[in-house]
């Protein structure tokens, strides 16, 4: 009997164990308590306050916000009204980001306060209580899911005048709208991109603000992929976001617009992405700095400790380690003798570093006193600066290839010891070092930069200093210990093997600029700085040739000079500013937006274009890039749209075979009319489509 | 093809390839795998060539499986489904410990009280075939073509609700996806947003 008794029993709470995971209604176990609370003590008559519905929930648990990620479900609220009275949608507060395993959630933890804007009719009476009734539904999770259901009511006086504020819920009601998220005036473009969604977020609101930190929070789960981290890259006018793209673009889609919420540090804003090309002004000034993590006590003695203990152990890191091999084939060329020498270029190299160390350190007090927001490191975050320095190393590695030489210093250590001019060689190789170490140092100075880039300019520099000294210790301490530097193999026939073999670091640095210029400009710089390191190599040729020639007795003045003048105009092409003002702005081509834009009653300009087709890259410059055509397009509100054929794309591909082409370019103008698309030459010049685009207007 | 993996293999090494997409591609070949059943079989998506294949996501704790399983509108569509010569695999990502882990007899256990139609069970505790499909979701769901691409990816409905009065009015996202393939015909809805609980994976990763 009692074991029978104890199964039913058992059998009982299994159901309703079931029936509570199922379709939760109330029980005794609830996650969230919830009411509605009012920002007033009593509402007047055709007047709008704010009530909240308030969630209280249980530590470790969860609600959602709209969007609740890659799981979960936002509360909902059905609010019963006496006629005339309305309530707005929720005004959600900025979410939290909530990790799930390899998953992501928005929502809310502990206490939340979801307002809405409740409004009465002008005809209610003062002096009658009004209830409002609604029933909530949230669904709470920790690892598992709860569904759960309240109906909520609340009674609120009407007053004949304004109400004054509830004691209880009235500020928290007011500093939950003061801090939900607001449209700012901020002007949002995105841009499907190999390596993700561009979102480019510009506008007052983001000058000078920190940025680290900054999340977009879509308000469509099928944007992005919540789970993916969010690459920031800041601009002088804003932001811009890398964002794992989201089912919408899934074969080859895209959204029509992308809506949500930009948090950045305690501050959030609305904005709206439209497709479309990312401003200049929104990217270029690189990922925000790490932040100062614990320097904040930092004394100044022990910042410079560690900064010239950091200094030393910077000659290990990766970014240093192609210019160790000019600084290894400097000192090899001093292994054995001339100990004066050694002292005189362990000097000047140390001089070099220092002092580039004291300039970087200046120029970055001198702009951070400016207001602008860089980290250190920065010189690398100028996509000219990183070209030119690409080449120079170009130019480094096919000097110790041997192609040409530098002086006589290196000739002289490879013949022996007799080296003059050394030293400014040894000042320059200094400064490169220093150059290009500056990035490594972030990450693992991190405390003691942050520490230093907050203090006066003189502790700054005097940490700089340190780090300065330190960074050039080890080569000056061996130059100036002859019993090391005695010990270092005797100058021979190896070492121009040996030179040569050290060339190799100097090419992989050259490459990874180029990478690094790729990521930061994309492929047309990149292609021009592949031209550029084509004709200084050709450069570097023919300085060899005048050399050898010069050896020989010749008066090769026109090669040196050849090589001089290719060697400058490499570096110009890839140091000139680059004129992008010029470049149209175009949308993405798809057969249905052709369609929307003609009923709309607009002239359509379709340009097939590949980025491995020439001629379509030639058209681009000398004819759609030029002035003529943009005021063209702009006088007669011509829609500009792209087809991108550098991937295989069937759509794009039926296109172009439907208008008889196997190929790009193919150039369509849609006239207002309504007929087919007239084909323009493949050859363009802007004034053939200055004509085509009148007449597509007139038609 | 040798030269072609060497520049692969040193593009790998020097960090510049791009990221793997994390998201199955509609339209590419569906992910391969093999698990054990229920029943302790192997099961290959290779074994079901030339067959359309359903994966559903499970989680027998999950409130918006209760929805699909307590209204009995899952079922159903298994028992069309697989008499149409459809193959319907269940797949439950549940870690050890987790909710709606399933070893073989809580699987078989929970299939004869929820009259499961499908056509296995497939044990992936490990979470291997979920994290191979970016399965975010119970039910999660996608639908293979015979031709063994991914033809329809996302919820099984468009209501992305637990309250099972959400059912009256959805729109069937999968069973449209299946008459698409049946009649031959593109599927009209090919992607969704998934919806529904976590899957429930071993949160160390």
């Amino acid at each position: 009997m009692m074991r029978f008794a104890a199964g039913v029993l058992l059998a009982l709470i299994t159901a309703i164990g079931v029936g509570g995971a199922a379709f939760a209604q109330t029980g005794p176990a609830r996650h969230v308590q919830a009411e509605l609370v009012a920002q007033r003590q009593g509402i007047a008559p055709g007047e709008t306050i704010h009530v909240a519905l308030r969630q209280q929930i249980q530590k470790g648990w969860h609600t959602y916000w709209r969007n609740s990620g890659d799981s979960g479900e936002a509360t909902r609220i059905k609010w019963d009204l006496p006629a005339g009275w309305q309530a707005s949608e929720f005004i959600w507060p900025t979410p939290r980001r909530v990790p799930v395993g390899p998953l992501m959630n928005y929502g809310y933890e502990g206490e939340v306060l979801l307002p809405v804007a409740l409004t009465a009719p002008a005809s209610a009476r003062p002096g009658e209580p009004i209830t409002l009734k609604a029933r909530a539904s949230f669904l709470v999770c920790a690892e598992i899911c709860v569904p759960e259901d309240d109906d909520l009511s609340l009674t609120l006086p009407v007053t004949p005048a304004s109400a004054p504020q509830d004691p209880t819920w009235g500020g928290a009601i007011d500093k939950t709208l003061a801090a939900a998220p607001k449209p700012a005036g901020l002007s949002a473009v995105f841009q499907p991109r190999p390596a993700g969604v561009a979102l480019a977020i510009t506008g007052a609101a983001l000058k000078g603000a920190d940025l680290a930190g900054a999340y977009f929070f879509p308000f469509d789960a099928t944007v992005i992929d919540h789970a993916k981290p969010q690459a920031i890259e800041r601009g002088q006018d804003g932001l811009t976001l890398t964002l794992a793209p989201g089912y919408s673009f899934q074969g080859g889609h895209q959204p029509a617009s992308m809506g949500g919420v930009l948090a950045v540090g305690d501050k959030a804003y609305e904005v709206a992405a439209a497709p479309g090309a990312p401003p200049p002004g929104a990217s270029g000034l690189g990922p925000p700095p790490a932040k100062a993590a614990g320097g904040a006590d930092l004394g100044l003695a022990a910042a410079a400790v560690f900064a010239l203990l950091g200094g030393l152990i910077l000659n290990l890191m990766p970014c240093v380690f192609p210019i160790l091999a000019m600084k290894a084939a400097s000192l090899a060329g001093h292994g054995g003798g001339d100990h004066a020498e050694a002292r005189k270029q362990g000097l000047a190299f140390g001089a070099g570093s220092v002092a580039t160390f004291l300039v970087l350190a200046g120029a970055l007090i001198a702009l951070k006193a400016a207001g602008s927001a860089i980290g250190w490191g920065f010189q690398l975050q100028s996509p000219p600066v990183v070209a030119v320095l690409a080449l120079l190393m170009l130019a480094v590695a096919l000097n110790l290839s041997g192609l040409f030489e530098v002086g006589t210093s290196l000739q002289g250590a490879g013949s022996g010891l007799a080296s003059r001019g050394g030293t400014l060689g040894a000042f320059f190789t200094g400064a490169l070092a220093v150059v290009v170490a500056a990035p490594c140092t972030a990450p693992f100075m991190g405390p003691a930069l942050g520490w230093a880039l907050t203090q006066t300019p003189a502790a700054a520099l005097t940490v700089f200093l340190a780090l300065g000294i330190g960074f050039a210790a080890p080569f000056v301490l061996v130059a100036f210990a002859p019993a090391l530097l005695s010990r270092l193999p005797k100058p021979g026939p190896w070492m121009e093997t040996f030179r040569k073999a050290l060339a190799f670091p100097m090419y992989g640095a050259a490459a990874w600029l180029a990478w690094v210029l790729a990521q930061q400009a994309g492929a047309e710089d990149l292609a021009k700085l592949f031209a550029a390191a084509v004709a200084v190599a050709l450069a570097a040729w023919l300085a060899g040739l005048a050399q050898r020639g010069a050896a020989a007795g010749g008066k090769p003045f026109v090669l040196t000079a050849g090589a001089g003048v290719l060697a400058a105009l490499a570096v110009a092409a890839v140091a000139w500013p680059q004129g992008k003002a010029g470049e149209l702005q175009s949308e993405p081509y798809s057969p249905a937006r052709v369609a929307e834009l003609r009923a709309q009653g607009r002239p359509v300009f379709v340009n097939y274009t590949a980025a491995w087709c020439v001629s379509c890259q030639v058209n681009d410059k000398v004819a759609l890039s030029t002035h003529a055509v943009e005021q063209a397009f702009a006088r007669h509100k011509v829609a500009y749209l792209k087809a991108d054929w550098t991937r295989r794309d069937a759509t794009i591909a039926a296109e172009l075979a439907s208008h008889g082409r196997a190929g790009v370019p193919l150039y369509l103008v849609y006239g207002t009319n309504g007929a087919d698309g007239v084909i323009l030459p493949s050859i363009l010049t802007p004034d053939i489509v200055v004509k085509a685009v009148e007449a597509a207007d007139r038609s | 093809m040798i030269l072609r993996r060497t520049l692969l293999a040193a593009a790998v090494s020097l960090g510049l390839a791009t990221p793997a997409f994390a998201l199955p591609q509609l339209g590419q070949a569906a992910p391969v795998f093999s698990a054990m059943d229920a029943h302790g079989h192997k099961r290959s998506l290779a074994d079901f060539k030339g067959k359309t294949v359903v994966l559903e996501w499970t989680n027998s704790g999950c409130p918006y499986v209760g929805k699909h399983y307590g209204s009995g509108t899952m079922q159903a569509l298994q028992r069309k489904e697989t008499a149409d010569g459809v193959v319907w695999l269940t797949v439950a990502s549940s870690a050890p410990d987790m909710q709606g882990y399933f070893t073989g007899p809580t699987a078989r256990a929970w299939a004869a009280k929820e009259h499961w139609a499908g056509t296995a069970i497939l044990l992936d505790g490990a979470g291997v075939i979920g994290r191979e499909y970016g399965a975010k979701n119970t039910p999660h769901m996608f639908v293979i073509d015979k031709a063994g691409k991914i033809a329809y990816m996302g919820g099984i409905d468009d209501r992305p609700y637990a309250d099972p009065e959400s059912l009256k009015g959805a729109k069937p996202y999968v069973a449209l996806a299946l008459a698409d393939l049946k009649a031959g015909r593109p599927v009209a809805t090919p992607v969704s947003q998934p919806y529904g609980c976590s899957v429930k994976y071993n949160s160390a990763d």
